[in-house]
This record gives C-alpha cells, sequence and structure tokens, in this order.
C-alpha cells in the first residue's frame, strides 16, 4: 500500500454509448480519482482527447457535458443524422462518398413521392446539408486543440491499420464469426507526435469503415481503432499502452453489454472494470445495436451519463468498501502489535516492582 | 443484499480512491459485478437464433470460461483474504491469551499488594497506637517537669525571701512555719500532693535539706546543735523587726493545728503559754524542720 498510486483510464470505444464515459469520469472525480494517463478507442479516443485537452478533470467534465449535452438537446426530429455521426463529423472526419449518398436520398425520395411512401423522419433534412452542425463543430474545434494536447494526461489512443472498407469490414465480420481474427491496432501516444499529428491519429481512431475516410498517418492508412484484434478486443479496450506506461492500476471501463474483453488476459495487473449493471441497450428490435451504435435515439444520451455515474460508484465502491475493511483490520494488527510492545515494558516495570516489594516483605 | 445497496456519493468509501488497492482485493470484489454482468448478458441471450450464433461463434463458451476464471478468481481471493483473515484472529486469540495471563499475574500482583497493604495498615494502625501512647507519655512527663519547675521556682521564691531576711519578724520556729505554709499553698505544694509517694518523699527532703540550712544560719547554730525550745526557737525577736501584724498572721493561718496531732506547728504558730506536751524542750533545727514537714505535708493532707 505505499507505492504511488498510478492510475489509468482506459476508455473503450462504443460510438453514441460513449456518453456513458461522461458519467464514469464525473464519478472517478467525486470519489477523488486522480487520473495518470488515459487511453481509448474510437469515442474513446474523442472522449479521451477532450480529456486530455482540459486544465483539470472538473474543465474536462464541463466540456465533455457539453458536447453531449448539445447532441442530447437536438430534437430527433431536427436530427437530420444520427448523433454520433455528427459528432465525428463535427471532430473532423470527412463523411466517404457524401455527394453519393446525398444523391441516393434524392432519388429515394423521389421514388417514395411516387409510391407516397413514408421515409423515416431523420431522413427529411439529409438533402438540406449533411452533417452541418455548426455549434457542435465550434465545440469540437475548441475542445480538441493540438496545443493542449501537448500538456495534458498522457493520452493513448488505438489505430486499426486499415487495408480498404470493405476489406476492414469482411476482417471484422470473419473475426465476430470466430473463422478468423483482425490484426492487433496499434498505439500510438498522441503528446509524441508532431502537432499537426495529433488530432488527425484521434480522429483516425474513431473513423467508422465505409462511412468515414481512413486517415493517413505517416506512410500508412489507419481507420477506427476498435476493429483490431476483435475476439480478444485489444484494439477497442486500449489496456496494453497504461501498462507499459507503469500504471498500477487501471480503471477499464466497457461500453457493450457483456463485453468478451477479459481481464485474465492480464494476470499482473490491478484492474477495475467498471461494467454496465444494467443493460447499455436501448433501442429494440434487428437494428438495435447499430441504432444505439450511431446514436439514433440522441434522447437516451443523458440516461448513458446516468448509468455510467452509477456504475462507476457501484462497482469501485465494492471494491473501496472491500479495501476499507482490510485495511481497518491491517490498522488494528499494526494497534495490537504497538500496545503488545508497550505492555512488555508495563510488565517489566510491575515486575520490577513487585521483586523489591518482595525483598522488603 | 449489501450488493444490491445503492452507494451514495456522500458515504464514506466514496472518499478513499486515493490509496492503491490491494490486486487480490480488486479482483475479488470486482470479479461479483464482472461475472454477474457477464451472466446477466448471457441470460439475454436465450433466444433460438441467439444461442445458434454464441455457440457458432464460440462466444457462448468464451463468456462461460471467463465466469469460471472470475469464479475461481473470487474463491482463490476469498482464501487469500479466510488465510490473512485466520492469521489476523490467531493472532488476536494468542493476544487474548496473553492478556488471560497478564490479567492472572495482575491479579495475582494485587492480591500481594491487597496483603502488603493489609499488613501496612496493622502495623500503621500499631505505631500510631505507640505513638500517641509515647505522646501522651511525653506530655504528663512535660507536665509534670512543669510542675517540678514551679515547685522548684516556688521554693527558691520562699528560701529567697527567707534568705532576705523577710521573715525576720517571726520566731525562728515561726519563720520556718511560715515559709512551709506558703510553700503548701503554692506550686510546690499542688506538686507533692499529685507526686508519688517516692517523688514527694525526695522534694520534702530537699525542703528539708533547705529550711535546715537556713534555720541554723537563722539559730547561729551548727549542724546538729540543738537549742531550748522555749528560749530559742520560740523566742520573739529581739530587734525591732518583730511585729504584733506577723505573729498574728501566723496565728491565724495555723489555727487549724493542735497541739496534740501537730505539736510542733501549733507551738509555732500559736505561741501558746504552755508547750504541747509532746514537744521537746531542747531541740535541734532538722527535727524541727522534719518534724514540721511531716505535720503539715503529710499528716495535715
Amino acid at each position: 500500500m505505499t507505492a504511488p498510486m498510478k492510475v489509468g483510464l482506459v476508455l473503450s470505444g462504443g460510438g453514441a454509448k460513449g456518453a456513458y464515459q461522461v458519467g464514469v469520469l464525473k464519478a472517478l472525480r467525486e470519489l477523488g480519482t486522480r487520473i495518470d494517463a488515459v487511453s481509448g478507442a474510437s469515442i474513446g479516443a474523442l472522449n479521451g482527447g477532450v480529456l486530455a485537452s482540459s486544465p483539470s478533470l472538473d474543465v474536462a467534465i464541463e466540456r465533455l457535458e457539453a458536447v453531449w449535452e448539445r447532441l442530447a438537446n437536438e430534437s430527433p426530429l431536427s436530427m437530420k443524422v444520427p448523433g454520433y455521426l455528427a459528432l465525428l463529423a463535427a471532430a473532423g472526419l470527412r463523411v466517404q462518398g457524401a455527394g453519393a449518398v446525398l444523391g441516393l436520398v434524392h432519388s429515394v425520395k423521389k421514388i417514395a413521392g411516387v409510391f407516397e411512401f413514408e421515409l423515416p423522419s431523420w431522413l427529411d433534412g439529409l438533402d438540406e446539408g449533411l452533417l452541418d452542425d455548426q455549434p457542435l463543430k465550434q465545440l469540437m474545434d475548441e475542445f480538441l486543440d493540438s496545443k493542449q494536447l501537448a500538456t495534458g494526461v498522457p493520452l493513448y489512443v488505438s489505430l486499426y491499420r486499415s487495408n480498404g472498407g470493405l476489406q476492414d469490414l469482411a476482417s471484422a465480420f470473419m473475426a465476430e464469426l470466430g473463422l478468423g481474427n483482425t490484426p492487433d491496432s496499434e498505439f500510438v501516444h498522441i503528446q509524441s507526435l508532431k502537432e499537426d499529428q495529433r488530432k488527425q491519429a484521434l480522429l483516425a481512431s474513431a473513423a467508422i469503415p465505409l462511412l468515414f475516410a481512413s486517415r493517413k498517418h505517416g506512410e500508412k492508412r489507419y481507420s477506427d481503432g476498435g476493429q483490431g484484434g476483435w475476439q480478444t478486443m485489444q484494439g477497442n479496450t486500449p489496456i496494453t499502452p497504461l501498462l507499459e506506461a507503469g500504471c498500477n492500476l487501471v480503471i477499464v471501463t466497457h461500453l457493450s453489454d457483456g463485453s468478451s474483453w477479459s481481464r485474465q488476459r492480464f494476470p499482473e495487473a490491478t484492474i477495475l472494470e467498471i461494467r454496465p449493471q444494467q443493460s447499455l441497450n436501448r433501442a429494440t428490435g434487428l437494428m438495435s445495436g447499430a441504432q444505439d451504435l450511431l446514436g439514433f435515439d440522441v434522447d437516451k444520451i443523458p440516461t448513458w451519463i446516468e448509468q455510467g455515474y452509477r456504475d462507476t460508484l457501484h462497482c469501485v465502491g465494492r471494491v473501496m468498501k472491500a479495501q476499507q475493511s482490510r485495511d481497518e483490520l491491517r490498522g488494528a494488527e499494526a494497534a495490537l502489535a504497538g500496545i503488545r510492545s508497550e505492555n512488555a515494558g508495563a510488565d517489566e516495570t510491575l515486575a520490577d516492582a513487585m521483586a523489591r516489594l518482595a525483598k522488603q516483605h | 443484499m449489501s450488493e444490491q445497496t445503492p452507494i451514495s456519493p456522500g458515504s464514506d468509501i466514496c472518499q478513499i480512491l486515493t490509496c492503491l488497492p490491494e490486486k487480490f482485493v480488486v479482483d475479488f470484489a470486482n470479479g461479483i459485478d464482472v461475472a454477474r454482468e457477464r451472466q446477466r448478458h448471457m441470460g439475454t441471450r436465450d433466444g433460438f437464433f441467439a444461442r445458434l450464433y454464441d455457440g457458432f461463434t464460440g462466444q457462448g463458451d468464451r463468456h462461460q470460461a471467463e465466469i469460471n476464471a472470475s469464479l475461481t478468481d473470487g474463491v482463490e481471493g476469498a482464501l487469500n483474504w479466510l488465510k490473512d483473515l485466520s492469521e489476523s484472529l490467531a493472532s488476536s486469540n494468542r493476544a487474548i491469551v496473553q492478556v488471560n495471563a497478564r490479567v492472572n499475574a495482575l491479579k495475582l500482583d494485587v492480591a500481594t499488594l491487597v496483603d502488603f497493604s493489609i499488613q501496612s495498615r496493622q502495623t500503621i494502625n500499631l505505631l500510631s497506637q505507640r505513638l500517641d501512647e509515647r505522646c501522651n507519655a511525653l506530655d504528663r512527663n512535660v507536665a509534670r517537669i512543669d510542675c517540678l519547675q514551679q515547685a522548684h521556682l516556688h521554693l527558691d521564691d520562699v528560701f529567697g525571701k527567707w534568705g532576705a531576711g523577710h521573715f525576720n519578724m517571726f520566731t525562728l520556729s515561726g519563720r520556718c512555719y511560715a515559709a512551709l505554709e506558703e510553700l503548701r499553698w503554692g506550686a510546690f505544694g499542688d506538686y507533692c500532693q499529685a507526686a508519688s509517694r517516692a517523688e514527694r518523699q525526695k522534694q520534702l527532703e530537699r525542703l528539708a535539706n533547705r529550711a535546715i540550712i537556713q534555720l541554723n544560719k537563722d539559730a547561729g547554730i551548727g549542724q546538729g546543735e540543738r537549742i531550748a525550745t522555749r528560749e530559742r526557737w520560740l523566742a520573739r525577736p529581739e530587734h525591732n523587726a518583730f511585729l504584733t501584724d506577723g505573729e498574728d498572721a501566723i496565728r491565724y493561718l495555723g489555727d487549724w493545728t493542735s497541739p496534740q496531732a501537730t505539736p510542733f506547728a501549733f507551738a509555732a504558730s500559736q505561741m501558746p503559754e504552755e508547750l504541747p506536751l509532746h514537744l521537746p524542750r531542747i531541740i535541734a533545727a532538722p527535727r524541727v524542720t522534719e518534724a514540721m514537714i511531716s505535720e503539715l505535708f503529710l499528716e495535715a493532707s
């Protein structure tokens, strides 16, 4: 218990459910935890970027709340695209083939008009300008600042070396079926990069294949870091760089129910997982996973923040309660040992006095 | 169940994540949440296609393996904790044994001290009693010495006056009678009355010696020389110092005397024409003195 505490925080990827991590940070602040290093994948990398760009945990939480509340306050009817995609675009990612998508939307709407077929409401505004949420873009420009990143807590992000969008998706699909595995993601220390590369690396980590163009980093192209090491979630839950950085307590947040990431692969590390105590899924139906991932129902964002907060207090609280019992036991043992040595002195003094009394008698 | 109890941000345990927790404690406690979450997730995968999918991809087995590993870790953590607790309990029990042994030893010591205290109290009581007796004896002795001192001073005063000639107005035996009467009614008389027989005898001898010396000196006779009672011992002084008032005073003082019981005192105080039958007609100073002392201090009391 005398070793200096170095706490690492892993922010896993999980699309719009990244709001959960805001609640995690709020709870950690209340617990008085100092965060010494952060790693993230995908949305975790963006959240981590805002955290690392902030001068303090309080400011980071304020900024993250501002971003996620901005998304949450959009009326679902007025949203032109799923919230998560809007967030990525606001951060600077460029939608792949946006022109083609717009043309497709126009065609679909014309055909639907001919046949008097009612389309989903979120498609209504697509032709008026895709992903043009200027206030959100301003927030992300301000909060993801390359200069401020240099002075923040060490930030590591996972990047997946892209072989092209379709190839990447195919690899992930095969890995999901257990017929293979995707190559491991690479981990990049953001502060070690040149100033102009820092934000690019963050965006690359969050670039969903096909939807967003992969980002060039060095001579290679990279996309969403959550794809790497699919079966063990090596890329989506990037704990390795934090352990290599010397963190002796790593707090791991998960953004999926029943995450297959396993602490058993790191037998020497002290890992505290924040797992959801109830389902993170909000949508139902066949495409519910994609809906939650992309944030079709942005009004659910506050519930994820609240859940992250409660789950963290629960999971960390349980550990702390157990550790408190251990500490009390150790304290009592130390007190007992101390009083024993004092007793020896008292015994000696009493024995001496009684011996003198016996001699006089 | 405690694991279902919500933990509020204000509770004590939420203010202490500032010290590194032990790994096995984290694995033990956090493993419960991890296993529960996986179990809950597996519980939701009970549809036909979900079971088929999990079986095909191996995800079901992987989840089960993780739950098993968490449980194993939990049991190992519990074993560690139990081992620590057992060691701590053994240590506490040893401490309790030591405490009991010390309490027993302390009881014995207390019993010894109580015994010592009782003996000390008895000794102190005895000492106090003896000290009281000793103090009382000393007080009595001091009082006796004080009385003796007063008696001696009185004796010195009276014989000082006699020697200085203040009794010269009386007959020789009258002088002795007057001196003895003054001593009898003062400190000297009181002392003789309170003193033991031997002490009284000793003081009366002292008085007799001084009176014999003074009488011999006043009569101008030698040691043991006898002179006539009427002509010398009861003769009025020839010089002018003799006063009738003095004779009256002597007579008044001796009005208790009788010729039979106290012939010497009677003759000296009353100056009778006819001397008592038992009074010798020729007599030495010691006989006058001793007889008169005997009549005043022994027979009169």
